[in-house]
């Protein structure tokens, strides 16, 4: 179907501006039957690193943390499961993300849809992910010039 | 597109839970569940408001649905470790529940049994003690009997004990550990 594993299709989904991803939600039949497996929350997650000189936890800040997680079953009885877990402060978006993984992963009707714009959100991505790498790389300082241009120390 | 029942609902976990303070604060006062449809019943509705990820919960006569137990995101445990405990008023319970500690009496297990009807029936109990004037009489219908001698017994370490709240499929009840049970 695709190169991506399951975990990375909300990182594509998300990369597309939201309108995307709510206009194919709208798309999806309205009878169908989409049920909590467990109850969509908004929260917030905390951050938890370890600094470098005695290697001690420590919480870097919070960030907003959506999750849902739903059954979805059609017109004609079948029915899939999907679940996302998003940093955003929406219920409403974990709600589509979550609807589109069921969709996807379960072959329901209009799977092609969101397989294309899965394609379209992983390019995007790698878009942004060789902007900043750009980005970084203008920031990169090459120290090994000032042994060529030598010194007293040299 | 996603149906989550009203039971599920902040603001009316808030009103089921307003109802369990005022039906612990009045033992043996009877108090209508809000919330309710036809995809979700009374003891889930209560569930809702009591239990979280923190709590241990059992369902030891099976009366929830797997799915729904998933809902109501409680750690799952054997009777006898279990912070909240859901029962059936006609099975007696065969296992001993958390009574607490003297110093923390607090720590102690919540029962919630179902029952066929709050409002009449054929055990007729007496209760007084704190909140209740004078005396309250009640009509259960589908609680045994022998389920008040275990309750006594879990009770008579005051402030060690157990307490009941009994719910049928619109009402519910308390009997905090304080009350005096008599049946008529």
């Amino acid at each position: 179907m695709n190169e991506m594993t399951r975990e990375e299709w909300v990182s594509a989904l998300t990369s597309l501006p939201e309108e995307r991803l709510t206009e194919l939600v709208k798309g999806f039949p309205a009878d169908w039957k989409v049920q909590p497996i467990t109850l969509p929350q908004v929260g917030l997650g905390m951050m938890k690193m370890k600094e470098s000189a005695f290697n001690e936890s420590f919480y870097l800040g919070e960030f907003p943390l959506a999750s849902c997680a739903v059954t979805v079953t059609t017109e004609s009885g079948v029915s899939a499961e999907g679940g996302a877990l998003v940093v955003d402060d929406r219920m409403e978006r974990a709600e589509q993300l979550a609807l589109c993984d069921a969709v996807l992963a379960g072959r329901l009707p209009g799977w092609q849809k969101v397989e294309a714009l899965l394609h379209e959100g992983s390019a995007r991505r790698e878009q942004i992910s060789l902007e900043r790498k750009a980005m970084l790389a203008r920031t990169k300082v090459d120290f090994s010039l000032l042994e060529d241009v030598g010194g007293e120390d040299a | 597109m996603l149906e989550v029942a009203p039971i599920w609902q902040p603001h009316i976990q808030q009103q089921n839970y307003r109802l369990l303070l005022e039906a612990m604060s009045r033992p043996g006062s009877l108090h209508s569940i809000t919330g309710l449809n036809t995809s979700s019943n009374s003891l889930l509705a209560v569930l809702a408001a009591l239990l979280d990820s923190s709590v241990r919960f059992c369902d030891s006569n099976g009366l929830l649905e797997a799915s729904d137990i998933a809902l109501l995101q409680a750690m799952q445990t054997v009777p006898e470790e279990a912070d909240y405990l859901l029962c059936s008023g006609i099975d007696v319970p065969d296992f001993q529940p958390r009574l607490g500690s003297l110093v923390s009496p607090e720590q102690s297990a919540t029962l919630l049994v179902h029952v066929s009807a709050l409002e009449a029936g054929d055990l007729q109990l007496g209760l007084t003690g704190p909140g209740i004037k004078e005396k309250q009489v009640c009509n259960i219908q589908g609680l045994d009997s022998d389920w008040l001698v275990k309750r006594e017994s879990w009770v008579c370490g005051f402030p060690l004990g157990v307490d009941l709240i009994l719910l049928d499929q619109q009402q519910l009840m308390a009997l905090p550990r304080t009350t005096r049970v008599e049946v008529h």
